[in-house]
């Protein structure tokens, strides 16, 4: 397995911050992030390579896979702060600028 | 461009802060003749349309509560019956539809009721949003009343007015009006007289030229040096990347920004360089959750390649936004090699 990039890491570290939940980054010996916070451990590292995803999430022992980054971001976000207000992007129906 | 299209321009302000004075000024101008106006007054005895000057048939008050909460299906079905009367000929013909908010409104829910209604779709484009404020009371009233944060937050133009009486409290209110929205040129109403042709032409979409001007609407902070401002919970920052965006990390951050924080956008603008389609940038424009499917520009409005989002929010990171488009183009990137 691969490690998580630095991005990826820079991106739970502000997410901590912007959802206000104390915890830590830390990377682990094997590439891997390990998040601590709100009573939860969490790790974030590359799937194998068989599996059709490209993350795996392990919430206090628990694995799940993910499919991208914002999916991570998404599980992360559940374990930490559940039953945060989640929207659904909606597109508008009327458009910018009138058609041609 | 569809000649039948009309523009919807929101006029907001707080309680007092001199909208319908110079809405009355603004409608007896001779190129504000073909005009439609809403006014929705929160109480049960309507004033304000007591003191607009308007053609009776292209007037209407919606007095059943404040716009932006109870009467949201009100103001789509008024602009529905609104576009019929004009299909019908039963009413003056206008090019323009004003809506007046309540002093007490939120205009976000009312622009995602201009996006988002299938019935008014393809008729009705948003036409921009100008807010009044005080010169007077301004200070105090922004210090003491979020919706009046969120009212100059969500502006396209800003409108001072009773500078005539204001006193050295003028300095604090620009300041604090660049906090709060930098973006939104600040023009002065006289005793409600403006400059009309500046007012509403928020640059987007000019009803009579039928033309559009995106760099006027995405307005110069944009283009020019992006400082990030802030105000209390609500801060006005740009995303700059040099590197063009693919189309699926655009969808896949906006869907992350309005899942995670869609509350708390009170306006996203940008011009977007698109990695397949450099040579035509993407507008892309957004209120809380909601946004608009990108426009193309068929060409870059100036020499700049870069894409820029100016986001205004409450309580929302710039570094994590930043680190959000970083890691989500990262991984973009690696799917296409």
């Amino acid at each position: 397995m691969s490690e998580a990039g630095e991005l990826v890491r820079e991106l739970m570290v502000e997410s901590l911050a912007a959802w206000r939940v104390a915890g830590s980054v830390a990377r682990a010996l094997d590439g891997a992030l390990v998040i601590a916070g709100a009573r939860k451990d969490i790790r974030i590292e590359r799937a194998p390579s068989h599996l059709p995803f490209r993350w795996t999430v392990t919430v206090d022992g628990r694995n799940r896979h993910a499919t991208s980054v914002v999916a991570v971001l998404r599980q992360v976000r559940e374990a930490l702060d559940p039953g945060y207000p989640a929207n659904r992007v909606r597109i508008a129906v009327t458009p910018l600028v009138p058609s041609q | 461009m569809n000649a039948d299209v009309i523009p919807v321009s929101v006029l907001t302000g707080f309680l007092g802060s001199g909208k319908t004075t110079m809405l009355r000024h603004l409608l007896r101008q001779p190129e504000f003749s073909r005009t439609a106006v809403i006014i929705n007054e929160f109480g049960e005895v309507g004033l304000d349309h007591e003191l607009i000057e308007a053609s009776e048939d292209s007037f209407i008050e919606l007095q059943t509560g404040c716009l932006c909460c109870k009467i949201r299906s009100d103001l789509a079905q008024t602009l529905q019956d609104l576009l019929r009367r004009r299909d019908e000929g039963r009413c003056t013909p206008y090019d323009r539809i004003v809506i007046e908010t309540s002093g007490l409104a939120d205009p976000a829910p009312i622009l995602q009721t201009l996006m988002t209604d299938t019935a008014i779709a393809g008729r009705l484009v948003l036409g921009g949003v100008v807010t009044t404020v005080d010169a007077v009371n301004g200070v105090g009233t922004l210090a003491r009343e979020e919706i009046s944060q969120k009212q100059v937050a969500v502006a396209d133009r800003i409108v001072l007015t009773k500078l005539d009486l204001a006193g050295s409290a003028e300095p604090e209110l620009h300041g604090r009006l660049d906090a709060l929205n930098a973006g939104a040129p600040v023009l002065v109403a006289d005793h409600g007289r403006i400059d009309s042709g500046a007012v509403f032409d928020t640059g987007f979409y000019d009803p009579r030229t039928k033309s559009t001007d995106v760099r006027a609407w995405l307005s110069e902070e944009t283009h020019d040096h992006v400082h990030a401002r802030h105000d209390g919970d609500i801060k006005t920052y740009a995303i700059v990347r040099e590197e063009p965006i693919r189309a699926v990390a655009l969808t896949l951050f906006l869907e992350a920004l309005a899942e995670h924080c869609g509350d708390d956008i009170l306006r996203l603008k940008g011009i977007v360089n698109i990695a397949e389609s450099s040579d035509r940038p993407a507008v892309i424009h957004g209120v809380q959750h909601v946004f608009h499917p990108p426009a193309w520009l068929d060409r870059w409005p100036s020499d700049e390649r870069s894409s820029r989002i100016v986001l205004i929010t409450r309580r929302v990171p710039q570094r994590w936004v930043a680190a959000l488009l970083g890691a989500i183009g990262e991984e973009v990137a690696g799917v296409n090699q």
